[in-house]
């Protein structure tokens, strides 16, 4: 039993017939892990799993060796930030945090203390005395993170919280996430925003129908799609043509287009690996001199698309 | 995956004892219940019995009192089982309505805001999210029935003596556990309530639905089937049957004291089983 890890093993969660998620296996490390996948997939059933407000009809999870069944030990060092505004409308940013940080047993002065710490991290201090009726969209998402890391936990379960956000806040939000995850902790973030996963994410986790049909590094999960889906990449040269020439002769490319311009291609192959070797070649051979290569679809957004996207409909 | 480093140092100062933390809710709950200037009103109006009550123990032991006034004492009420059992009755009342102006909102508008997941992600079960919200009630009515029913109860005792106290006090523990008995009901009702509704003036509707409607239907079945047993689902009547008990006067209700304790323990067991099925960090949906 792994007590760095948050460890899913061989859970389900059924809602009276409504499937939650079915056999989940996983082992989280520290850092961002981003969960992935459409609506209904399972994303806040297994935050919800995590945090034990729901419990598992079978299997068993583990949050850093502490079960769920455990609140008063569990929630010493997990934060969860649901994706509901879930809030007294009568209180302000300030009594929110409070109210919420005396329930895990702090005695004034500290919970004052953390408070204003949080609210300080997430920038609300100037907002603190306002009524969070009050907030914008995205005041409401910074406070509801604040509520989330106050007291202070080693993981944070982020429920959608880069919606809502104005492109300045998502870029401090992520910045936050960053320095969170530089310090050790663990935190899970469900989103639908693919190209911000991408910035964010240390490993994903992609759910559909309840399934996890995918886990891990994005580069290490694309790159055992390529038998299904040939790795695609963007070469920019000096003489396109003779790089088509040459990569058609290789068995691993099923593919290459030329760009409009001529000046690039977009090369299909089954193994990057080797496709990379020959590009070096004939770089060496001074066949042709390169102006950029770039992955085409070693990203989230891909990978998602090619996994769920004809079936859960991205969103 | 980038190489992270465990820098950050978790709280590890002292911590309140666990049982004590529902009273977060209470303290919440109660600066909002006084922020209203109704209520401030109608909780000092709530006193207003008690003192009616305190002036006439003290005039009947006032011999200055009673000779300015020319009071005859033999028609003054007898402080014995038969006030304490009239005083409850009024106060009752009055916790009956102060528990229709605060129980409806304190769980529906949580329900509606989607927040219970707030408070489960805490170390906070279920039960004390319950017993924060049953205190927030269970304060404010023991402020007005059993705390000022054992003031007159210590009142009449000092100005009587030690005989009195001793003969009477089955009179303090009628006042403390008849107060309880209703405090209890009605705060377990109006959870329920709150929480099957969550539409806050609904909830409030019903509770007074489940008061006036239920004893007017009790009342029409007794008439049409002449019988007493309409009475077990008529919730003043009950209690007073339990009340009558108590301090030992005749009851009016028809209803035997064992039923009316099990009718009402069968209300309070559903109100505990609804508030069971609805307090959830999650609504549990079916297709």
């Amino acid at each position: 039993m792994s007590d760095d890890r948050i460890l899913f093993e061989d859970v389900s969660k059924f809602y009276g017939e409504v499937l939650g998620v079915n056999r989940v296996d996983l082992s989280i490390p520290p850092g961002i892990t981003t969960l992935v996948g459409p609506n209904g997939s399972g994303k806040t059933t297994l935050m919800n799993l995590m945090t034990g407000l729901v419990r598992p009809g079978r299997g068993r999870i583990r949050v850093l060796g502490i079960a769920p069944e455990e609140p008063e030990r569990l929630f010493r060092l997990l934060g969860y930030c649901t994706q509901f505004d879930a809030f007294p409308r009568a209180l302000t940013g300030h009594q929110f945090l409070y109210c919420y940080l005396r329930l895990h047993g702090l005695g004034h002065a500290e919970t004052e203390r953390l408070v204003w710490q949080a609210l300080e991290r997430v920038g609300m201090t100037e907002a603190a005395h306002r009524r969070v009726a009050a907030y914008s969209k995205g005041m409401r998402q910074r406070i509801k993170l604040a509520q989330a890391m106050c007291h202070q936990p080693q993981v944070l379960v982020l429920d959608e919280p880069l919606n809502g956000l104005d492109p300045m806040a998502r870029a401090e939000a992520i910045a936050l996430f960053r320095e969170l995850a530089a310090d050790g902790r663990y935190l899970i973030i469900s989103s639908h925003i693919l190209h911000e996963v991408d910035q964010i994410s240390d490993q994903v986790i992609m759910l559909t129908s309840g399934y996890v049909v995918a886990e891990g590094q994005i580069q290490a999960v694309r790159s055992e799609m390529h038998q299904e889906y040939p790795m695609q990449v963007l070469v920019r040269c000096d003489h396109p043509g003779v790089l088509a020439a040459r990569v058609f002769e290789q068995d691993h490319v099923v593919e290459v287009k030329m760009h409009a311009d001529r000046k690039g291609l977009l090369v299909s192959t089954r193994d990057g690996e080797r496709f990379y070797e020959l590009l070096e070649r004939l770089v060496l051979e001074g066949v042709i001199n390169l102006e950029s290569v770039a992955p085409a679809d070693e990203d989230v957004h891909s990978v998602y698309e090619y996994l769920i996207g004809s079936e859960g409909g991205a969103s | 995956m980038a190489v992270y480093k465990r820098t950050y140092q978790p709280y590890q100062g002292p911590l309140t004892p666990a049982w004590s933390r529902f009273l977060v809710i209470a303290r919440q709950a109660h600066r909002r219940v006084f922020d209203s200037r109704f209520l401030v009103f109608f909780f000092v109006l709530c006193f207003v019995w008690p003192a009616v009550c305190a002036a006439l123990i003290y005039l009947r032991h006032n011999a200055g009192a009673i000779e300015l006034f020319k009071i005859n004492v033999a028609r003054l009420i007898p402080i014995d089982g038969q006030f304490f059992f009239r005083f409850l009755g009024w106060q009752g009342s009055m916790a009956f309505l102060l528990t229709a102006f605060v129980g409806p909102g304190l769980i529906s508008t949580d329900l509606r805001n989607n927040a219970l997941p707030l408070y489960f992600c805490r170390p906070f079960s279920r039960a004390e999210y319950v017993l924060g919200k049953f205190a927030v009630i269970a304060m404010l009515l023991s402020l007005i029935t059993w705390v000022p029913g054992l003031l007159l109860f210590g009142f009449e005792a000092n100005l009587e003596g030690g005989a009195w106290f001793r003969d009477n006090l089955w009179l303090a523990s009628g006042i403390f556990l008849g107060s309880w008995i209703w405090i209890v009901t009605l705060c377990l009702l109006a959870l329920a309530l709150s929480a099957w509704v969550k539409w806050k003036v609904l909830a409030g509707a019903l509770l007074f639905g489940v008061f006036f409607a239920a004893a007017g239907f009790g009342t029409a079945v007794n008439a049409v089937m002449h019988t007493d047993y309409g009475n077990l689902i008529n919730l003043p009547q009950l209690v007073r049957t339990i009340w009558a008990g108590l301090f030992g006067v005749r009851s009016t209700g028809g209803i035997p004291p064992d039923s009316a304790w099990t009718a009402l323990a069968g209300i309070c067991a559903l109100c505990l089983y609804l508030l069971d099925r609805k307090v959830r960090a999650f609504e549990v949906v079916r297709s």
